[in-house]
Parts: C-alpha cells; sequence; structure tokens
C-alpha cells in the first residue's frame, strides 16, 4: 500500500476545540444574580405577598343564579438559601341557587362557605427542587384534605425541568338533606412533565397527569343522582408562551385534552395575547378560551327523570351534558409605586350545547352564563 | 469602588425605569458595603481582622464569591490570588516622592500570599496567619455590574446598560436595535479611544496600567502586582475583554495582565474577544472569524 | 385531537430556526408573562371555577385541594 501524500496547509489548523474557557464561565454562571433567573428554578431573593377578590355571578335566561365573592391571599418567602415555604388561602361566600333543570324541579339554593389553605414547602438542592405540601378545603357539608410531594429535576443550562408529582386526597361528604350521610372518596394523582426553552424567545410545557379514586362521586343534593363509585382521567397539558421582542408582546397558548372513565371528553384551547403599553408599564391581555366536552356515559338529557334505571348509575347534572363553552376576558396590570403590582381582571362565559363542535350537544339544556371580575394586588418584598 | 457608575437605560416609561435602576443602585450600595475594606462591619474587614485566629460565619453569595475567586486561581495558575492586597502595604502609589520597595520589604508579604492555605468551605472563612488578608478586587465591582444588569433586566427593562468605573455590562440594545458602541481607554491618552467594541447583552471590561500607579526613572509601576515577586507587570499597558458576564470579562483582562506574554493565547483558550495594548503601543487583536 | 395535532405543528414549525437559550440570553424568559402559572391565584382560581362549572377537572398541577363542586 502506498502512502498517498498529504499536503498540510499549517497556516490553517484549527484551533482545538477543548477549552478550559467554560471553567470560569460555569463557576461565575453558579454567582446569585448575574443572569436573570426564571422563577421555581431558583431560590429567590424575594418574597411574593398576593391579594385577591373575585366576584362571580352566573345565571341562566331570566333569573340570577349563583353570585360568589371571595377574598383570596397567597405568600411566598425564601428561608435561607435553599428554602422556600409559600401558602395560600381562600374564602369563598357562595349564594344563590344552582343551575336549573330544565324542567318543574326548583333549584336548590346554596346559601354556603368555603374556607380552604394550602402550605408547600420547597428545597433547592443542585440541580433539583422537592416540594412536600398540604392542602384543607372545607365547607359546611364537604371537607377535603391531602398532602403532594412533587420533584423537578433543571439540566445543566436550566434550560429543561423535569417534573414528577403525586398528591393524595381524602374527601368526606355529609350533605345537609341527610342524603348518604358520612360519604368518602380517597383519590390519588400523578403528574409528569417537561418544561423546555426552546430559543431566548420561546418556552413550552407539556405535563401528562393521571387521577385515580374510589368511593362516593354522586352529586346528593340532585335526586336519583347515582355515578360510579369509580374515576379515572387522564390529562395531557400543552403551554406554549412565545415573546415578540418588536411588539413587546406576548402569545400565551395552552390546549388540555381530558378523557375521563365517567365517559366524558374535553378540550381546552387557551388563548393570550399579553400587550405591554408605552406608559407607566401598563399590559392589557385579551384572553379566550375554546371548551368542549362530550357527555358522561350515564348522563340522561331532561326531562328529569328519563332514562332513569334502578341500580344504574344516573345523572341528570348538566354539567356532565354534552356542550361547548367559550371565555372571553381581558385583564389590565400595572406597576404600582414601591414593589407593589395592581390588575384587574373580567371575564365573560358562555355555556351552550350548539357549541360542541366534536358531535351533538345535548338536547333541552339552557344556556348558562356567568362574568367574573378580578381584582389582584402583589407585592415583591 | 473607584470610577464613576452610571445605569443607562433607554426606550422605556420614565416610571419603570427610576423603579428599575433605584432597586439596581441600592443593590450596587448593598455590594460594596459588604466587602468594603475601608467598613469595619463588612464581611472583609471581619474577616481580614480574625485573621491568624477563629473563622467568620459567611453566606451563599460570599461562598459563591470565593468559589469564582477560586477558579480564576486555578485558570490564572495562580497568578490571579485574591489574599495579595496585603501588597498594599508596600506600595503606595501616593507618595511624593514615589519609591520602589526594596525585596526585604516585599519578602514577608509575600508569604502572606497564600490563597491555597486559606480554609473556606459553604458556611465558613478562616486566614490561617495572621498579616494574612483577603479582598475582591477585581470580582466585586464586576459582579455588582452584572447583578444590576440583571436587576434591570428583571424589572423590564430591555434597553440599556451598566458601566462601573469601565466595566460594562449591556443588557439589550439602543431602542432602535444598533448595539452600543463602546470605546477602549487609551492607556496614555485617556480622553481618546484606542478602539471600539459592540455590545448588546455582553460585558467588556478592561484592566490597565494607569489606573493606580507611578511612573519611576521612565519606568511605570501600576497596581497590578505579580504574586510571585511583588513587582508590577509590564507587558501589557492594557487588556479589554469582551464575555458574556462582566465578572467573567474582568477577571480575565486581570489575569491576561498578570500572565503577560501569555495573555493571547489565555484569552483565545477561554474563547473571550479582546484587545490588548502592548507596552510599546501595540494594539493586538486576535484575528476576525 | 385535530387541535392537538394543529397546535403540536405549529409548535413544530416554528422549531426549525431555533436554538435553546444561554444562561445570558433569558432576559425575556424570565418576564413574569412568559413563565407558566408565575401568578398561582390566579390559575388556581380560574381552574376552580371551571371545575364547578365542567365536567373536566385537573392537569394543571397536584395537590390543589378538591372542593364540593364534583
Amino acid at each position: 500500500m502506498a502512502w498517498a501524500e498529504v499536503v498540510v496547509d499549517v497556516t490553517r489548523v484549527e484551533r482545538p476545540r477543548e477549552r478550559r474557557g467554560d471553567a470560569l464561565l460555569l463557576s461565575a454562571l453558579a454567582l446569585p444574580g448575574v443572569v436573570p433567573s426564571v422563577a421555581a428554578q431558583s431560590v429567590p431573593d424575594k418574597g411574593i405577598f398576593e391579594a385577591q377578590y373575585l366576584s362571580y355571578r352566573d345565571w341562566q335566561p331570566g333569573r340570577n343564579r349563583m353570585t360568589v365573592n371571595a377574598p383570596a391571599f397567597y405568600a411566598l418567602m425564601p428561608v435561607g438559601d435553599t428554602w422556600v415555604v409559600e401558602g395560600g388561602m381562600v374564602y369563598d361566600s357562595m349564594s344563590g341557587a344552582s343551575p336549573l333543570y330544565f324542567n318543574v324541579l326548583s333549584g336548590a339554593s346554596i346559601g354556603d362557605y368555603r374556607t380552604a389553605g394550602d402550605i408547600k414547602v420547597t428545597k433547592y438542592i443542585g440541580n433539583q427542587a422537592v416540594s412536600v405540601g398540604t392542602f384543607v378545603s372545607s365547607e359546611q357539608d364537604f371537607l377535603s384534605r391531602g398532602a403532594s410531594f412533587n420533584v423537578q429535576y433543571f439540566s445543566d443550562d436550566r434550560n429543561r425541568t423535569w417534573l414528577l408529582g403525586v398528591a393524595g386526597t381524602n374527601d368526606r361528604i355529609n350533605a345537609t338533606n341527610g342524603v348518604a350521610p358520612n360519604s368518602r372518596r380517597n383519590s390519588i394523582e400523578f403528574v409528569a412533565g417537561i418544561t423546555q426553552a426552546l430559543s431566548p424567545n420561546d418556552i413550552v410545557q407539556s405535563n401528562l397527569t393521571y387521577y385515580t379514586g374510589h368511593g362516593y362521586y354522586s352529586d346528593p343534593y340532585k335526586p336519583l343522582d347515582t355515578r360510579p363509585s369509580q374515576r379515572q382521567t387522564w390529562a395531557w397539558l400543552t403551554r406554549y408562551n412565545h415573546y415578540f421582542v418588536e411588539q413587546d408582546a406576548t402569545l400565551k397558548l395552552g390546549y388540555r385534552l381530558l378523557l375521563d372513565s365517567f365517559g366524558s371528553t374535553s378540550n381546552a384551547l387557551d388563548v393570550a395575547w399579553v400587550q405591554g403599553l408605552p406608559w407607566y408599564g401598563i399590559s392589557v391581555t385579551p384572553a379566550l378560551r375554546f371548551y368542549t366536552q362530550t357527555a358522561a356515559g350515564f348522563y340522561k338529557n331532561p326531562p328529569f327523570p328519563t332514562g332513569y334505571v334502578d341500580g344504574d348509575n344516573y345523572s341528570a347534572d348538566t354539567r356532565l351534558a354534552s356542550f361547548g363553552a367559550i371565555t372571553a376576558g381581558v385583564t389590565v396590570a400595572a406597576p404600582l409605586w414601591d414593589g407593589w403590582n395592581v390588575s384587574l381582571r373580567a371575564d365573560y362565559y358562555r355555556q351552550d350545547p350548539d357549541w360542541q363542535v366534536f358531535g351533538t350537544g345535548s338536547p333541552g339544556i339552557q344556556i348558562f352564563a356567568a362574568r367574573w371580575l378580578q381584582v389582584n394586588l402583589s407585592k415583591n418584598f | 469602588m473607584a470610577g464613576e457608575h452610571e445605569i443607562h437605560v433607554a426606550g422605556a416609561d420614565a416610571d419603570v425605569a427610576r423603579t428599575a435602576a433605584d432597586a439596581a443602585i441600592a443593590d450596587v450600595a448593598r455590594i460594596e458595603a459588604k466587602y468594603s475594606r475601608y467598613r469595619d462591619d463588612s464581611v472583609i474587614s471581619r474577616v481580614n481582622a480574625a485573621a491568624g485566629h477563629g473563622a467568620v460565619d459567611i453566606d451563599g453569595e460570599t461562598h459563591a464569591l470565593l468559589r469564582y475567586a477560586d477558579q480564576c486561581h486555578a485558570q490564572s495558575d495562580g497568578l490571579f490570588d485574591i489574599t495579595s492586597g496585603v501588597l498594599r502595604r508596600a506600595w503606595n502609589f501616593r507618595l511624593e516622592p514615589p519609591r520602589v520597595p526594596s525585596s526585604e520589604e516585599l519578602a514577608p508579604l509575600l508569604d502572606l500570599i497564600a490563597w491555597r492555605d486559606v480554609e473556606w468551605s459553604e458556611r465558613s472563612l478562616r486566614l490561617p496567619r495572621a498579616g494574612m488578608e483577603i479582598d475582591f478586587g477585581g470580582i466585586g465591582k464586576e459582579y455588582a455590574a452584572d447583578r444590576a444588569a440583571t436587576i434591570l433586566m428583571e424589572r423590564g427593562v430591555r434597553h440599556g446598560f451598566v458601566n462601573l468605573g469601565g466595566d460594562i455590562r449591556a443588557l439589550g440594545p439602543q431602542p432602535d436595535g444598533a448595539p452600543w458602541r463602546v470605546g477602549i481607554r487609551h492607556p496614555r491618552a485617556q480622553e481618546v479611544a484606542v478602539a471600539g467594541f459592540d455590545l448588546v447583552d455582553g460585558a467588556l471590561a478592561t484592566s490597565g496600567d494607569y489606573e493606580r500607579y507611578f511612573d519611576l526613572e521612565g519606568r511605570r509601576y501600576c497596581h497590578i502586582l505579580d504574586p510571585r515577586s511583588g513587582m508590577p507587570v509590564t507587558h501589557w499597558q492594557s487588556v479589554s475583554v469582551v464575555a458574556p458576564l462582566c465578572v467573567v470579562a474582568g477577571s480575565c483582562a486581570t489575569i491576561a495582565m498578570l500572565r503577560g506574554a501569555g495573555a493571547p493565547a489565555f484569552l483565545d483558550a477561554q474563547g473571550v474577544a479582546w484587545l490588548g495594548v502592548a507596552a510599546d503601543g501595540t494594539i493586538y487583536r486576535p484575528p476576525a472569524g | 385531537m385535530r387541535i392537538a395535532v394543529a397546535v403540536a405543528c405549529l409548535a413544530l414549525a416554528s422549531c426549525a430556526s431555533m436554538e435553546p437559550p444561554k444562561p445570558w440570553e433569558k432576559g425575556n424568559l424570565a418576564r413574569p408573562d412568559m413563565q407558566f402559572d408565575y401568578d398561582r391565584l390566579d390559575t388556581r382560581t380560574q381552574q376552580h371555577i371551571y371545575t364547578s362549572k365542567e365536567a373536566a377537572t385537573g392537569g394543571y398541577g397536584v395537590g390543589g385541594g378538591g372542593c364540593g363542586c364534583n
């Protein structure tokens, strides 16, 4: 074998790719606060306090139905260099009637209060964050308690985050009308997800959640309502944000597909456009939500009690019917002095069986509409 | 920290800019106070006062800075040493007439320059021998510039830069999209620019022999001292470095001054853009591309 | 299902020219409106309203607590 003569042009030798260079840069990136950090990837410098007030009202054509006024609070505090504690409380006061059937039964009137609270503690260790939380929600006839455990794992460049989480809940139902006293249900939920920064202006997140529970699922206030004693759901949520540099605006998209062992399949699509305005740091966010769901397998159309068979599952609850819904809303947010921020949100929601685009909507249910206003005050400290 | 400080914000609402700038300035002042040699209650002063005695408690921020200083020591083969400030006791650049310290004056000080002997952990710091000193010169101001720029960015500022005594960190181009055109001072004619760099979101830092110095018998003695000999470096009049972070740009520039003739190879290995003005005034820049 | 495919295609189509950001290029990703669930109270409130009026619940994170609204 003859060796071919190889001429090497010594003036064009490439510099070696192996560099010691990254050591200084990597060590510098470990200094706190030298590059902007995406929240939740590291212990924040500052805590957050948030107060919100929700005013909700819904109605079916011709009558006012339910009103809810709910103050809520949330606070997050870093503790030391590696711990974060956060917690929230909400106090709902509801009054009015629940949505009517399209029949002669009058709707029950509710005057009810709900208090709910939760606490979560997170520890950051290197490229991981481990969270443990507990939550409780209490109403006159319903008590829900549970705990959650989440692990997040960040890639070295922090462009990718893996999430694994589990939560267990125990619910106890004691209806005020004496139906099915002391009923319970237990459930456990798992989530696996990934968040990926695609570019300096693009980020996507996709989560898969599996829920399984057994126990009492029927609605004790609806006569003859008998639901399966087991339920499993799969939910796949994907969200995507894109920042438009020239317009100083963010497009937020979200899609959730949910499959329910009760028989219902639902699609929810969220679109929002966060537009920064050139005055006072104000932003305006119009938003739309498109939602459809197919009816639960045991849902029966009005008139009540058509289709009821003793011993079989049955529900005339219009929340399990087939319909589509659209929410149109707008939020206006502005920074105030001294680290305070305020935002106002208004939404209008309408459920209509004719809007079920993946099949036929349930006949005979009335259009349901709601509006809510939300004012939110928060401070970084 | 010496030199003029400037926070330049463009294209933003005046109230947003002011709030953001106030927060950035407050953080710069915080770092200045925390690591100042001139304040008795600073971390640095407490550590230096305890030299040869007990350990001092430190927090995560100080630990991260020590880790970075350790990395600079490794990358410079020991030339960048944050315990070398003791040489200040022999070199006084304000004396009239100026004098060069003798080797007898320098020898005991050289014994106190020993970063490898410093005992440091996540929570504590101890200088093992009385008379040892530590300071974050060459790191602290640049770190403050990076933090200030980040604070501005996190408050929605998209166009501007932070300039702390000539160490610059940009946080976005000019509002029309054009980069900031940063000039490098001529080391011997400081109102003249010797060259320029375009910055969009990186940092530029310069280390030079004209910040603190004296000239004696036609020779310049500057404040950048070789920890092995205690004598000033002489190879470069100044070195400017562009890097994604100001701390990296600043330490690379200082290490380049210390490495002298070995600077171009070091800077190229770090993968940073740079410009050096040699002792005879010749300008060196790596070839483009 | 069609919507899911459309959204996936939209995301992939713009993927061609994308490079994951370096740590110092994350200024825009750190904006509150570019993060998911930056305002936790808001997400919780919206999801709670929909849970009480629709059959579907969940998908937005585990451990939020139930309510008596099925």
